[in-house]
């Protein structure tokens, strides 16, 4: 885990990790929000409204957005504020994803960054754009 | 810029933050007058805040806004009107 205080963020620093989408999260991320609409839980609706197969949650690929936060930029010290999403293209099981956030702004004195977000999946489609919002908690 | 355009853009700034579009401020308007407005939204309206009047407050500044008034106060001192 990272621990990146304010006072080693700069506007333009990167920090990038991957996860592999797996039918298991699926099953949990059902387990834990009850979301049952059949776009997700059911193949044979997903493929008859065009789809290939079940559609990942978006917000089980936007929850990645919380891994990149706590544990990547800042990391240890990161306090989420607020997240803006936009999905941009449907996610599979099996979908390789890569997290990429790059800080855009950053307020040494409010102890505020704001990070840009985007998530690409194997075939170097981006399938998610957010901005991420957070407080460094590092005193 | 005068006072009261401050109050009308800090008013949109405020809508927009909280999605309400009921807010209308006065001096006296505080935290204990909208439910959301924390410590969290403290700082959002102040990142606003400095983006729409292209001031910087330092912390100290941001713990001192009390009310709506200081801070209309605070970002007229800032712009030197």
């Amino acid at each position: 885990m990272r621990e990146y205080k304010i006072s080693d963020i700069f506007v333009g620093m990167k920090e990038s990790f991957s996860k592999t989408v797996t039918e298991e999260m699926i099953q949990k991320f059902f387990d834990i929000t009850g979301d049952e609409n059949p776009l997700h839980k059911d193949r044979v609706f997903a493929e008859t409204k065009g789809f290939p197969g079940r559609v990942v949650y978006g917000m089980l690929t936007a929850s990645l957005i919380s891994t990149l936060g706590g544990c990547y930029i800042p990391g240890k010290y990161c306090l989420i504020q607020g997240i803006e999403v936009r999905f941009a293209k449907p996610v599979f099981a099996g979908d390789e994803l890569t997290v990429l956030g790059e800080v855009n702004r950053v307020d040494t004195e409010l102890k505020y960054l704001e990070i840009k977000v985007t998530i690409w999946n194997q075939k170097k489609e981006k399938v998610l754009r957010g901005l991420l919002k957070a407080g460094i908690i590092d005193e | 810029m005068t006072r009261g355009e401050v109050f009308q853009k800090l008013n949109v700034i405020f809508c927009n933050n909280f999605d309400d579009e009921n807010i209308v401020l006065s001096d006296k308007t505080s935290s204990a007058d909208i439910e959301d407005w924390d410590s969290l939204e403290q700082i959002n309206l102040v990142v606003a805040i400095q983006d729409e009047f292209n001031v910087k407050f330092n912390i100290d500044e941001v713990n001192a806004m009390k009310n709506v008034g200081e801070m209309v106060d605070f970002i007229l001192e800032k712009i030197g009107a």
